[in-house]
């Protein structure tokens, strides 16, 4: 019963040999991370490697911490008063939170792509792609313009929109507009970027989209991303961890695996249930 | 079993339908009366407020279209009528440039101030922001007659600069901070937390991301913020009143003495020739008629912006 193949996709594959993409390279590191909210702790006991050019998927119920485990990767809790990160994050080898390196810096090196496509209304879509690169202070127009196109082609994006940059980012589609998101955070050149359940607003054509991109992307960037999509994160992801509330409603992290193990012969319990729909 | 059981219940269930059934009728006849009673009292309501009003409306108009329509009301200064010419009023030039110029130099003044404040008091959660909070809302009650006095002490008497323009827009700059920094900090507020966080996470520091991302985003409620502060101050008497000066000429410098409208209505109402008198209807129309314009764009460019947003 418990060997039972859970997906179609992990199906025939559990008696073959799994590769484990954390013999790779590592681009971020994580020890005993735990966030905190005015004390209340709301995510504890993280542990693991993030391997390099691989997806790697946070799945988990409602609660379970995943998006605030996400943002304590690109120190956006430092915006919530109250929010306290311990542990140790590390990006290459440096110490993201005692490492001395300026949040501005290591903001540009780890992009981040929302829950619900926030391309900046006042500007157009050119202006949106360009404007990471402006903030930091890039003015060239022959820079900008070639990475603006660069950019969107690695969003898949350009062939739709390189006849009307000028248009304004909120004319497009939900799916555009999180591919002008994605081609936005691109544009700055970050090692890794973090995706919060990037495909959650929009429809099954546009999740498609995106889901065939990241993992065209895996060149370019480490990619994390945060999804309740199960079938996501089995079909986008080589490495997969899953989180669960403990008693004291904080998320504590259950299981980390190659997506395919995970998928098909879980090491926990808990683990195997939530995949077959137990609870959550 | 299961007869005996459900059909005592069903013929019961039916008398208790019926029962509601009268009860709902007599119900629904009761609350039909007490609806249109309250429809009657609501239109009462309305027509007590609103005839006074059309009747204001309508003297206004009467009375003043024959100014507001004369090329001469816009182009003349006020003349000084005499026995042998009663009727020679001349028009209101001075007091019209005098408006546009003090009220322009108030908003040169406020705009600025009032949107940095503004900005801040939506984005710090200090003890200082708190504090200016409350007396930003201190002053948006307090006495208009206050902002005139205070004009006086500082620009006429301790910068010893005369009555002037200056003086005046100093005093309806004070009269307009408040509402612009509290219509910027509800504007800046209103601006989704998730554009904030896409700038912060694109590398860009915290105060680019205000000025370049939210601030941007807050415009038009600026806009239609400073507009409606605008139109409150062009039609303010009080706190003018002490420090313009009232001159019966085209000034429109900074430090030049001038006339406004609201100033120009008090000075002539107490005329002893009843053609001045009659010219205040004019300027009062004039008055009306700019605030409803100003109110009016404030409306149409909120609501077209809110359009564009979607």
């Amino acid at each position: 019963m418990s060997t039972e193949p859970t997906l179609s996709i992990a199906a025939g594959l559990e008696d073959q040999e799994i590769e484990d993409p954390r013999l790779g390279p590592t681009a971020m590191s994580l020890k005993d991370v735990a966030v905190a909210f005015n004390g209340r702790t709301a995510v504890r006991d993280v542990t693991f490697d993030v391997p390099a050019n691989k997806v790697t998927a946070l799945i988990g119920p409602s609660g379970s911490g995943k998006t605030t485990l996400l943002r304590s990767l690109n120190r956006l809790h430092d915006l919530t008063k109250g929010a306290k990160v311990t542990g140790e994050i590390t990006l290459g080898d440096v110490d993201i939170y005692r490492g001395g390196i300026p949040t501005t810096e290591l903001r540009s090196r780890i992009g981040m792509v929302f829950q619900r496509p926030n391309p900046f209304p006042t500007m157009t879509i050119y202006e949106n792609v360009v404007s990471g690169l402006r903030f930091n202070g890039v003015k060239k127009k022959a820079i900008l313009d070639e990475a603006a196109e660069q950019s969107l082609r690695a969003a898949a994006l350009w062939d739709e929109v390189h006849d009307r940059l000028k248009a304004h980012g909120s004319s497009l589609s939900g799916g555009q507009q999180q591919r002008l998101c994605i081609a936005r955070a691109l544009a700055v050149e970050p090692e890794v970027l973090l995706m919060d359940e990037p495909t959650s607003a929009l429809d099954p054509i546009s999740t498609q989209a995106i889901e065939a991109l990241m993992v065209d992307l895996k060149k370019r960037v480490t990619i994390i991303i945060v999804t309740h999509n199960m079938q996501q994160a089995a079909r986008t992801s080589d490495l997969t961890a899953f989180l669960l509330m403990a008693e004291d409603r904080a998320g504590v992290q259950i299981e980390v695996n190659p997506t395919l193990k995970l998928f098909s012969n879980p090491d926990d319990q808990r683990t195997l249930d939530y995949i077959q729909g137990r609870f959550g | 079993m299961t007869d005996l059981q459900t059909e005592p219940r069903e013929a019961e269930l039916h008398s208790v339908r019926a029962h509601l059934r009268e009860r709902s009728a007599a119900t629904r006849a009761r609350r039909q009366l007490t609806s249109k009673v309250m429809v009657v009292l609501c239109w009462i309501a309305i027509l007590c407020a609103a005839v006074p009003l059309l009747m204001l409306l309508f003297e206004l108009i009467d009375k003043g279209w024959p100014y507001v329509s004369s090329w001469a009301f816009y182009s003349q200064l006020p003349q000084q009528p005499s026995i042998t010419q009663p009727n020679n009023v001349g028009g209101a030039s001075n007091a019209i440039l005098g408006t546009v110029a003090v009220v322009a130099y108030a908003v040169v003044m406020a705009v600025p101030v009032g949107v940095v404040v503004g900005v801040f008091l939506a984005e710090s959660d200090s003890k200082a922001a708190n504090v200016i909070r409350v007396i930003t809302q201190t002053m948006v009650g307090a006495p208009s007659i206050l902002m005139g006095l205070f004009a006086f002490y500082i620009i006429v008497k301790q910068l010893n600069l005369g009555y002037s323009a200056l003086a005046g827009a100093f005093a309806l700059a004070v009269l307009m901070l408040p509402v612009l920094a509290t219509a910027t900090e509800i504007a800046v507020r209103g601006v989704p937390p998730t554009y904030r966080e896409a700038g912060l996470a694109l590398g860009a520091k915290p105060s680019t991301t205000s000025l370049r991302i939210v601030l941007p985003a807050a415009v038009s409620g600026i806009v239609t913020g400073s507009i409606l502060a605008i139109s409150r101050a062009v039609g303010e008497t009080a706190p003018v009143l002490l420090v313009i000066g009232g001159a019966y000429s085209m000034n429109w410098r900074p430090t030049d003495p001038v006339s406004m409208i609201p100033v120009q209505i008090y000075q002539d109402a107490s005329s002893a020739y009843p053609a001045q008198q009659n010219q205040v209807w004019g300027l009062a129309l004039l008055l009306v008629a700019v605030v409803f314009v100003l109110s009016l764009f404030a409306r149409i460019w909120a609501g077209r912006k809110q359009k564009e947003r979607r």
